[in-house]
C-alpha cells in the first residue's frame, strides 16, 4: 500500500480511479453505495477537432473551494465520504480530467451528491480550460 | 501596491498574468476596476468574478487594503 493521498486534490500527473475508490472504501465499512463521475478530454467539441486541452487555474482559491465543495456534499447528502481530483496542464484527447467518487450507505445520496458536484465544481471553482483545434487555440465558454 | 493576478481567457487578452497597481487609501473594488477596464476592455468584456485574497468578492463595494491580490476573473470552465 502506497502513502494516503489527500481526498481532494489537483495535479498535472494522471490518477488511478482504482486507487480512488479504494481510498473512499477505506473510511468506513459502513458505505454501501459508492458513485463516481470521470470528466474526460474529448476529441471533437463545437464542431471542431480537437487534439488536446489544457487548463489554467488560479489554485490559491480552486483548491480551497474544491475542499468546500467535498465538505459540503458530504453535510448535504449524509455522505460517508467523498474525494475529487482535478488535473491542470495540457491533456491530450481521450486522457481524464476529472475524478469524483462518494460514498454513502445507500445509493441514493452517493448518486446525488456526484451530480452536485460536478456541477457545483463547473459553477464555483476556478478553473479555465483551453481547446487545441486545427484551426488555433480558443478558450472554452462555460455551456450552462 | 495591489497584485492583479489574471487567468485563462482574460490573461490571454491582457497579454499579462499579472498587473501591478498603486495602492490608494480608500480604494474599493469597483474603484480598481474602474482604473483597469479603459486600459483592457476587451480583457474586461470577460470578466464577470473578481477575488480578493482568494476569496470570492461579490460587493464590489469592498474595501482593498495595501498589498492585497485581486484576481478578476471570467466565467470558469473547469471540470
Amino acid at each position: 500500500m502506497g502513502e494516503m493521498k489527500d481526498a481532494v486534490r489537483i495535479q498535472l500527473e494522471d490518477f488511478s480511479q482504482d486507487e480512488e475508490v479504494r481510498a473512499l472504501q477505506a473510511t468506513s465499512k459502513r458505505m454501501g453505495g459508492i458513485a463516481t463521475f470521470l470528466g474526460c478530454a474529448r476529441d471533437f467539441s463545437e464542431g471542431r477537432e480537437v487534439s488536446e486541452i489544457s487548463f489554467d487555474a488560479y489554485e490559491r482559491m480552486a483548491l480551497p473551494e474544491m475542499q468546500k465543495l467535498r465538505a459540503e456534499a458530504i453535510e448535504r447528502f449524509a455522505l460517508l465520504d467523498a474525494r475529487l481530483v482535478h488535473r491542470l496542464g495540457v491533456i491530450r484527447a481521450g486522457e481524464a480530467i476529472v475524478f469524483i467518487a462518494t460514498g454513502a450507505e445507500h445509493r441514493a445520496p452517493a448518486l446525488d451528491a456526484c451530480r452536485w458536484m460536478i456541477d457545483e465544481l463547473k459553477k464555483r471553482v476556478p478553473i479555465w480550460k483551453k481547446e487545441t483545434t486545427p484551426q488555433g487555440e480558443s478558450w472554452v465558454t462555460p455551456h450552462p | 501596491m495591489i497584485t492583479i493576478l489574471l487567468f485563462g481567457p482574460v490573461a490571454e487578452r491582457v497579454g499579462k498574468s499579472r498587473l501591478d497597481v498603486e495602492f490608494e487609501d480608500g480604494m474599493c473594488l469597483q474603484d480598481l476596476r474602474a482604473q483597469l477596464e479603459p486600459l483592457y476592455p476587451e480583457a474586461f468584456a470577460l470578466v464577470s468574478l473578481a477575488a480578493v485574497n482568494g476569496t470570492h468578492a461579490r460587493d464590489m463595494s469592498l474595501a482593498l487594503a495595501d498589498g492585497c491580490e485581486v484576481v478578476f476573473m471570467s466565467k470558469f470552465s473547469g471540470g
